[in-house]
C-alpha cells in the first residue's frame, strides 16, 4: 500500500470509529426531545415508536402551563411548579455563581500576585470539591434546621457557594497566571493608582476568562441534585428535584412530561457548554490544564 | 460540623426521640455496629467497583477519541460538539432518559433484537446481576467528554519535535505512541484518572433516581446507603457514624489525590512554560 491509500483508510477508519460514538452520544439525546413530543400512547409502545406521529405539544403544554393537574403519591404537582423551580433554579444558581466568581477572583488575585495562600493549602482548598458531599450533609441539615435555612434559597446559595469555591479560584487563578506581571507594573510606573490599574488593566485581560467561569460554575450549580434534595424539598424546589417528582405518580410513568421537563433543564446547559466548550477542559482540570 | 457528626456517632438518637441534644450517649456501639455492618462493607466495595470501572471506561473511550482527533480533519469541531454533549446534560435527566430507554421493552433492547434478530429483553434495570453495569454504562455515557476533553487538551499541548524527531530516526507510529506520547502525556493521564475517580465515588443522582440502591442492594454504593440509613431509616446516628467512616476513607483517598495531582501539576506547568521560554 502507498502512504497516500494508508491515509485514506486511516481516515475512513477514523470517521467511522468518530460517527459509531457521535450515534451512541445523540441517540439518547433525540430519545428524549423525541419522547417530548410523542402523544401518550406512544411513550411505552412495543415496539418502539422511533418518530413520534403525530407530534404533539400537549407534553409541554402540560408541564409548563399546568393543563392537567397531576397528582402523585406524595406530592401534588401544580399549575405553576415547574416555573417556580426554574425560578428557584435561577435565583439559586445566578447568586451562588456570582459569589463564587466574585469571592473566587479576589482570593485568585492574591494567591497569583501575593502568594497570599501557599500552594499547599491551594490544594486542601480543592478538598472542599473532592469530599463528597453526603459525608457532610446530615450534621449540615440539622445546622440548617437550627438557623432556619433549611428549605430556603439562602441555604442553598451557601453550600453551593463553598462547593464552587474551588473552581472559581483554581480556574480564575490561571486566568490571571497568563497576565503578564509587567503590565501591571507598566501602569503603576506611569502613575495609575491600584484600583484604575486592577479595574482598567487586569480586568478587561481576564474578562473572558471570568465570563467562561461564571458559565462553567453556572453548568454545576444548575445540575446539582443531592443537596437540593436534601436541603429544600418541600418549599424551594430546583429543577433537578421538581423533575424527580415526576417519579412514581398515581398514573403511573408519565414519560412524555418527563422529556418535556427534561429538554427545558437541559436546552440552557448545552447552550452554554457549547459556547465555552473551549474552556471546559479547564474548568474540570481546576485550571490545570490549559489550551 | 464534622463535631455534631462525632456527637451523632457516640449518642443514640433518631428522629422520633425529640430533641437531639437529649439524646443517650452510647459510646462506641455505634462505630462498632457500623464495622460490624456487612452491608457497608458490601457499600465501599461496590462504590470502589463503580468507580473504578467507569473510570477506566470513559478514559479509555474518551483517549481514544482524543486520539483519533488529535490531527485536524474536515469536520473535526462538529464531532467536538456532539461528544461534550452529554457532559452538558443534567445528571438526574439522564437517569429517567436511561429508564425511557432501557426498560424491558424499550427502544434499546428494541434495537438490540432487531439486529440480532432474536427476541431480546434484558432487565437492564430490575436483574440485580446487571443493574450496577447499567448505571457503570450511563456514567461512562455521562462523562466519557471529561476525559475526552482533558485528553484532547493534552494532545494539543504535546511539543513536537520529540514526535518529529523519533519520526526521523524511523521509528514506527506503535512506538511513537507508547515511548514517545504516552510518556509525555502521563501527567495529563493522571489527572483525568484521579479527577474522574473521585466524581465517580461520589455519584449518586443516576443511581439513586434508577435505582435507589436496589434492586435489593445491587446498586447500594456509599453515597446511596448514608442516604437510606439517614433519611429513609431514620437512624439518624448511624448515618453519621456512616458518614464519619465515609469521610476518613474519602480523606485518605483524596489526600493521596492530592500528593500525585501536586507531584503532575508541576510537570504540567512546566510543559506550558517550556514552549513559551523555548521561542
Amino acid at each position: 500500500m502507498t502512504r497516500s491509500q494508508k491515509n485514506r483508510v486511516a481516515a475512513v477508519v477514523r470517521y467511522a470509529v468518530l460517527t459509531v460514538w457521535a450515534l451512541i452520544v445523540a441517540f439518547p439525546i433525540y430519545w428524549m426531545v423525541a419522547t417530548s413530543f410523542k402523544p401518550s400512547e406512544q411513550w411505552f409502545a412495543w415496539p418502539a415508536v422511533y418518530f413520534p406521529d403525530p407530534l404533539t405539544l400537549d407534553n409541554y403544554l402540560d408541564v409548563w402551563t399546568g393543563r392537567q393537574e397531576i397528582a402523585t403519591a406524595q406530592y401534588i404537582i401544580s399549575a405553576q411548579r415547574p416555573w417556580l423551580a426554574l425560578g428557584n433554579s435561577f435565583l439559586i444558581a445566578f447568586s451562588a455563581t456570582s459569589l463564587a466568581v466574585v469571592y473566587g477572583a479576589a482570593i485568585a488575585y492574591g494567591v497569583s500576585r501575593y502568594k497570599i495562600l501557599s500552594d499547599l493549602r491551594m490544594f486542601q482548598l480543592l478538598m472542599l470539591r473532592m469530599i463528597p458531599p453526603i459525608v457532610i450533609v446530615a450534621p449540615l441539615s440539622l445546622y440548617y434546621s437550627e438557623l432556619g435555612l433549611l428549605d430556603s434559597a439562602v441555604g442553598l446559595i451557601l453550600i453551593y457557594f463553598l462547593t464552587s469555591l474551588p473552581f472559581a479560584v483554581w480556574m480564575i487563578k490561571s486566568f490571571i497566571d497568563e497576565v503578564p506581571r509587567e503590565v501591571e507594573q507598566a501602569a503603576e510606573i506611569l502613575g495609575a493608582p491600584r484600583w484604575r490599574t486592577l479595574l482598567e488593566i487586569v480586568l478587561p485581560l481576564v474578562r473572558s476568562g471570568l465570563v467562561a467561569t461564571f458559565l462553567f460554575i453556572l453548568i454545576l450549580t444548575w445540575s446539582e441534585y443531592l443537596l437540593a434534595l436534601i436541603l429544600s424539598k418541600t418549599e424551594v424546589v430546583t429543577l433537578p428535584v421538581e423533575l424527580s417528582k415526576y417519579q412514581g405518580t398515581s398514573e403511573g410513568r408519565v414519560y412524555g412530561r418527563q422529556a418535556a421537563l427534561s429538554v427545558g433543564i437541559t436546552v440552557p446547559l448545552i447552550i452554554i457548554g457549547i459556547i465555552i466548550r473551549k474552556h471546559l477542559a479547564r474548568g474540570f482540570s481546576f485550571g490545570m490544564i490549559r489550551r | 460540623m464534622l463535631l455534631l457528626q462525632l456527637y451523632f456517632s457516640f449518642h443514640q438518637w433518631s428522629i422520633y426521640l425529640g430533641a437531639w441534644h437529649e439524646a443517650e450517649f452510647v459510646g462506641l456501639d455505634i462505630f462498632k455496629e457500623v464495622f460490624a455492618d456487612s452491608r457497608f462493607g458490601w457499600a465501599i466495595l461496590r462504590s470502589l467497583a463503580f468507580a473504578g470501572g467507569s473510570t477506566i471506561g470513559c478514559f479509555l473511550i474518551g483517549f481514544g477519541l482524543a486520539y483519533l482527533m488529535r490531527k485536524p480533519f474536515r469536520g473535526q469541531a462538529l464531532y467536538y460538539i456532539l461528544f461534550i454533549l452529554p457532559m452538558l446534560t443534567v445528571p438526574i435527566v439522564i437517569a429517567y432518559t436511561g429508564e425511557m430507554l432501557l426498560y424491558e421493552s424499550g427502544p434499546i433492547n428494541d434495537m438490540i433484537s432487531r439486529v440480532s434478530g432474536g427476541d431480546f429483553k434484558v432487565a437492564w434495570l430490575s436483574n440485580p446481576s446487571i443493574a450496577l453495569l447499567t448505571v457503570m454504562l450511563l456514567e461512562i455515557w455521562n462523562w466519557t467528554p471529561f476525559t475526552f476533553i482533558i485528553m484532547v487538551a493534552g494532545f494539543a499541548s504535546l511539543p513536537r519535535e520529540p514526535l518529529e524527531a523519533a519520526r526521523i530516526l524511523g521509528a514506527s507510529s506503535w512506538r511513537i505512541f507508547w515511548e514517545v506520547q504516552v510518556p509525555l502525556l502521563r501527567p495529563v493521564i493522571f489527572l483525568a484518572l484521579t479527577l474522574r475517580f473521585l466524581e465517580a465515588m461520589a455519584e449518586f443522582p443516576k443511581i439513586w433516581a434508577l435505582f435507589q440502591g436496589g434492586p435489593g442492594s445491587a446498586t447500594e454504593t456509599i453515597p446511596v446507603y448514608i442516604f437510606l440509613t439517614t433519611w429513609q431509616y431514620f437512624q439518624v446516628s448511624k448515618g453519621a457514624a456512616l458518614s464519619y467512616v465515609a469521610m476518613m476513607l474519602m480523606i485518605v483517598i483524596v489526600l493521596g489525590a492530592i500528593r500525585l495531582l501536586r507531584h503532575e501539576k508541576r510537570a504540567l506547568d512546566e510543559m506550558y512554560v517550556a514552549p513559551r521560554s523555548g521561542g
